[in-house]
């Protein structure tokens, strides 16, 4: 199978395409509207189970979800074909590589120009901000949450089979659209993207309300890259930066 | 239906001065599912744990609470109270109104409502516990001392003859410590080598110890009872077996110049060495740093004059897994680089040195066979001063606390001067001079009277060479004068630090650590000798500065401790320990490299034809120490921990 992009209902929407034989090649495009982020497909349930070879295009943000996925054990490395691409001032150009490993150099240069990369205006206007500026800022913000996880439908990293907001014994998230809900679950996805989230900006196209979760991704990517020197996605046997720890790890919390 | 029974102690004064106690109960009493809920001085005291078990029988209570101090001092006591009266004992939990309320306000109102607030919250969580089964576990008798000091020499010895065995892993070539530096130990003048030296033979050939020298543990897994030990056996370079401790090698080999450890660096060695002449074993090493075969290449000369050909240039670093039930740590001290007091100029003049190089040149064994002797020229000292409080007591150089053991020694050091060198003068820099023990105060009052002494309050401000002297400049401050002496020897009272390597080693094993690296006890008046890990126990100076009959007797309440837990074939468990919904668990790992203890599994999940559907995370229970550290981490909530299930915690949280 192969995983790329057929034309949209208009010029500057992509959708998802998978195919299946030489013929049906002709119906897929690459242009400088392919932004989503593909690899979320990978690990459908029973898509890899035969254990076949899968090939997919991907952008450098989703080569680096495939080796987070398969650090968290959820693909085989050895089944993923890459189909590498970069988009740059609208242009297309084709990655050198089919293996995950082979973009190993590609992934190090994006790290070593993320603490740039990661910076955002808005962010710093909002770090300037008092706790309570803040606050109120992200009240106002989530509070258009309507609860409809198209935000974890569309990540590549959401992939478990029952997610904890589904889980009601007890109810730790609640799901009415008011002020304390909707903190928890912003607050709980933005947690358990920490380390994890590579950018794609899948969720933040997803949200049907706008909220800006591109800057909260990018709040805690910074963090971790700035505490735990992790950048997402380096390889398919980084360890998860919030279940592993380093001697040398600052400890600028406990006592 | 639940049937909750409240009990609100007063703690004497502790909780009843803060917290309105009857207003408590009569509050409490209200709270849905609560059938008694009652105020009394002491529920700890026997009369107030027997009303607890009367009111258990008499209503039929499902679940108990506590309100009282923190868990830590008293849950074992009402849950054993609990159990008596044929409640599970895991049906009982404490509110903590002591440390948490009432020690910690002022307010007595808010403080009696916040008090409300904690018990309330534990009587949701009580009526969503379990009852829970304690775990059985196999205990391996078998103990691990590391560290072949005089403390660790104890408490192997000890262990050992009561039967059971002991492995005792030393890093030097030699048993011995410190205290085999040592000349004449306080309070008795007895010498410490005559002392020592039959304890570390007996170690080495006591039936049931096994001695590996040369050797560091390099992991600890496992838990109390289960402990998997991995140990290095450093390359010696000489067949321990085969070697007879003869010496040829030693006295052939060509580097002797060598700066010897054991000597402080007033004595030398060789390459291949014993540390010092009444090893154990007696058999050397060779320091691969300093032999010439190693650097160049060439010489083997050791290799050529032993009779017996017990010398291997070619072994390896080798490592030994261990299984072990119970470890004492015993792994010492160092002393301080007092190299950080420029003023006193050592490192820079020879003949300012350390008490620790004054024990060695006062050894009858040591580089000058006893004689105090300058280390710059050779010559007697006429007049010594000695400066206490080289490093203690002095938060901007040195380290915040006392070393307990420099008054004491450097009084040792003055009479031992006056004993060798009779018409020799010692003057003694204090800043107080504290010797509280056994025999310490009148030991210090004969140094002063019967042996001349002369004590000076107050601090060396500087030393500096003058023709062949010293000249010591400090203060008197009892008469408000400066003084000026001129010394022929400075002996700097060092303070007492942990190893530099006891934070590192610390985490190797497992075990807790204070801000300067000595080794934390669980409680330092109630459990004094128990790390924070259970079956992990500490002796000697690693856990703070000691004299010797400290160290032995620490030592010798680590081994009955390791005793009381070998006395058993099985060890109970609390049975908080976490397990995994399969169901919806992701299989993503996490959890397994979270847990610190190494307690999750993979586990394939096969149906019916054998074939993998899916690969999910799996606790031993025997393993898990219920940490909990999984459960906050998994992404997907699988995990669960009994005893603090989610459940329980969130019921906690919204009865707040
Ligand atoms: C100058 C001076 C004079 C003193 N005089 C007296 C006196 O007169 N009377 C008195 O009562 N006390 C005296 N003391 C105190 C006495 O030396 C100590 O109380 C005693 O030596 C402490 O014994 P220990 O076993 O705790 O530590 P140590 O003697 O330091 O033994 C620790 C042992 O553990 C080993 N070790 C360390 N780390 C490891 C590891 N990771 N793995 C394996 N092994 C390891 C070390 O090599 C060492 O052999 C004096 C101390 C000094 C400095
Ligand atoms: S959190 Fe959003 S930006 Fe990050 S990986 Fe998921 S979808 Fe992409
Ligand atoms: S997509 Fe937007 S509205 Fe929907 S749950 Fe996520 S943040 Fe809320
Ligand atoms: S962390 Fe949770 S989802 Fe991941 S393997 Fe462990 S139990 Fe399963
Ligand atoms: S609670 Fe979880 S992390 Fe802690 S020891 Fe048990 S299995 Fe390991």
């Amino acid at each position: 199978m192969v995983i790329g992009y057929k034309p949209g209902t208009t010029a500057d929407r992509r959708r998802p395409h998978f195919i299946r034989t030489p013929e049906e090649a002709d119906q897929l495009v690459l242009d400088s509207a392919c932004i989503t982020n593909l690899s979320g497909y990978l690990v459908s349930e029973g898509l890899l189970s035969d254990e076949k070879a899968v090939a997919i295009f991907l952008k450098p943000d989703g080569i680096r979800s495939i080796n987070i996925l398969a650090a968290e054990a959820q693909l085989n490395i050895d089944q993923i074909l890459i189909l590498g691409f970069d988009i740059n001032d609208n242009q297309v150009t084709a990655l050198e590589g089919e293996k995950v490993e082979e973009f190993a150099t590609l992934i190090e240069s994006i790290k070593e120009q993320a603490p740039d990369a990661l910076k955002n205006p808005l962010l710093e206007k909002i770090e300037g901000m008092t706790p309570k500026e803040r606050f109120t800022f992200w009240q106002k913000e989530f509070s258009r949450c309507i609860k409809c996880y198209a935000c974890r439908q569309a990540c590549p990293m959401c992939y478990c089979r029952r997610c904890i907001v589904d889980c009601n014994q007890p109810q730790w998230v609640n799901t009415s659209s008011h002020t304390l809900g909707n903190f928890e679950w912003n607050i709980v996805r933005a947690f358990h993207l920490s380390g994890r989230c590579v950018g794609c900006g899948n969720c933040d196209r997803a949200c049907p309300v706008n909220i800006p979760l591109r800057l909260i991704n990018a709040k805690m990517a910074q963090e971790v890259l700035g505490s735990f020197d992790h950048f997402a996605g380096m390889s398919h046997t980084q360890e998860p930066v919030l279940a592993s720890f380093k001697k040398d790890d600052s400890e600028t919390f406990i006592l | 239906m639940a049937k909750i029974g409240v009990f609100i102690c007063h703690c004497g004064e502790n909780i009843g001065a803060k917290i309105d106690c009857n207003k408590l109960a009569a509050t409490i009493g209200e709270h849905p599912g609560v059938a008694v809920s009652v105020e009394y001085k002491y529920f700890c005291a026997d009369p107030g744990q027997e009303s607890i078990k009367k009111a258990i029988r008499d209503n039929n209570l499902t679940g108990v609470v506590v309100a009282a101090c923190s868990p830590r001092m008293h849950e074992a006591t009402f849950r054993k109270a609990c159990a008596e009266a044929g409640l599970n004992p895991y049906m009982c939990e404490i509110a903590n109104i002591r440390e948490h309320c009432s020690w910690v306000h002022t307010d007595p109102d808010m403080a009696t409502e916040k008090a409300a607030d904690i018990t309330r919250s534990m009587i949701e969580k009580v009526k969503r516990n379990n009852k829970l089964q304690p775990i059985e576990v196999p205990v391996t008798r078998r103990a691990l001392v590391i560290g072949g000091g005089i403390a660790g020499i104890q408490a192997a010895l000890d262990i050992a003859n009561a039967g059971q065995e002991v492995v005792l892993v030393e890093r030097e070539p030699s048993l011995g410590g410190h205290m085999a530096q040592l000349s004449e130990t306080f309070p008795t003048l007895d010498c410490s080598q005559c002392i020592m030296t039959p304890r570390m033979v007996e170690a080495a050939q006591h039936p049931k110890i096994r001695l590996l020298t040369y050797a560091e543990v390099v992991s600890v897994d496992g838990y109390i009872g289960n402990f998997h030990v991995k140990v290095k056996m450093k390359a010696r370079y000489v067949d321990m077996e085969s070697c007879t401790g003869c010496g040829d090698c030693i006295t052939k080999c060509p580097q002797k110049k060598i700066s010897s450890e054991f000597d402080c660096g007033i004595g030398k060695r060789t390459a291949i060495y014993t540390p010092f002449a009444q090893s154990v074993p007696n058999k050397p090493v060779i320091d691969k740093a300093t032999c010439t075969y190693f650097k160049n290449g060439k010489c083997k000369v050791c290799m050529r004059s032993c009779q017996i050909n017990a010398i291997n240039f070619d072994m390896q670093d080798e490592f030994i897994e261990l299984e072990i039930g119970a470890i004492v740590v015993a792994t010492g001290f160092q002393v301080q680089n007092n190299a950080v007091y420029g003023e006193y100029g050592y490192g820079k003049y020879p003949d300012v040195i350390t008490g620790l190089q004054f024990e060695r040149l006062a050894s009858a064994s040591g580089p000058t066979f006893g004689k105090i002797l300058r280390p710059s020229d050779g010559k007697e000292p006429k007049t010594i001063v000695f400066i206490q409080c080289a490093g203690s007591r002095d938060p901007s150089k040195g380290v915040r606390y006392c070393s307990k053991i420099c008054c004491m020694y450097t009084a040792k050091h003055a009479m031992l001067y006056a004993h060798k060198v009779h018409e020799g003068k010692s003057h003694i820099f204090y800043m107080d001079i504290r010797a509280a023990g056994k025999g310490y105060d009148e030991f210090t009052r004969r140094a002063i009277e019967e042996d001349e002494a002369s004590y000076v309050r107050g601090r060396v401000s500087k030393v500096w060479p003058k023709m062949s002297k010293l000249m010591v400049r400090g203060v008197d401050t009892l008469l408000g004068k400066p003084v000026l002496i001129a010394a022929d020897m400075v002996v700097l009272a060092t303070a007492m630090v942990p190893q530099p390597d006891a934070k590192e080693f610390a985490k190797t094993i497992g075990i807790a650590y204070d801000e300067y690296g000595f080794f934390n006890e669980a409680h330092l008046k109630l459990r004094p000798v128990e790390s924070s890990t259970a079956g992990i126990f500490l002796a000697g100076t690693c856990q703070s500065p000691k004299d010797i009959p400290d160290s032995v007797s620490q030592a010798s309440a680590s081994a009955s401790k390791v005793l009381a837990l070998f006395s058993k074939q099985t060890l109970e468990r609390e049975p908080v320990v976490a397990s995994n919904n399969e169901a919806t668990c992701a299989g993503c790992w996490g959890c397994v490299l979270a847990c610190p203890y190494n307690a999750i599994e993979k586990k394939d999940i096969l149906d019916r034809s054998g074939k993998l559907i899916k690969r999910v995370a799996s606790v031993n229970p025997g393993l898990c120490q219920g940490c909990g550290t999984c459960v906050t981490f998994c992404r997907s909530n699988s995990l669960d921990l009994a005893g603090f299930t989610e459940k329980q915690i969130f019921a906690e949280v919204m009865g707040l």
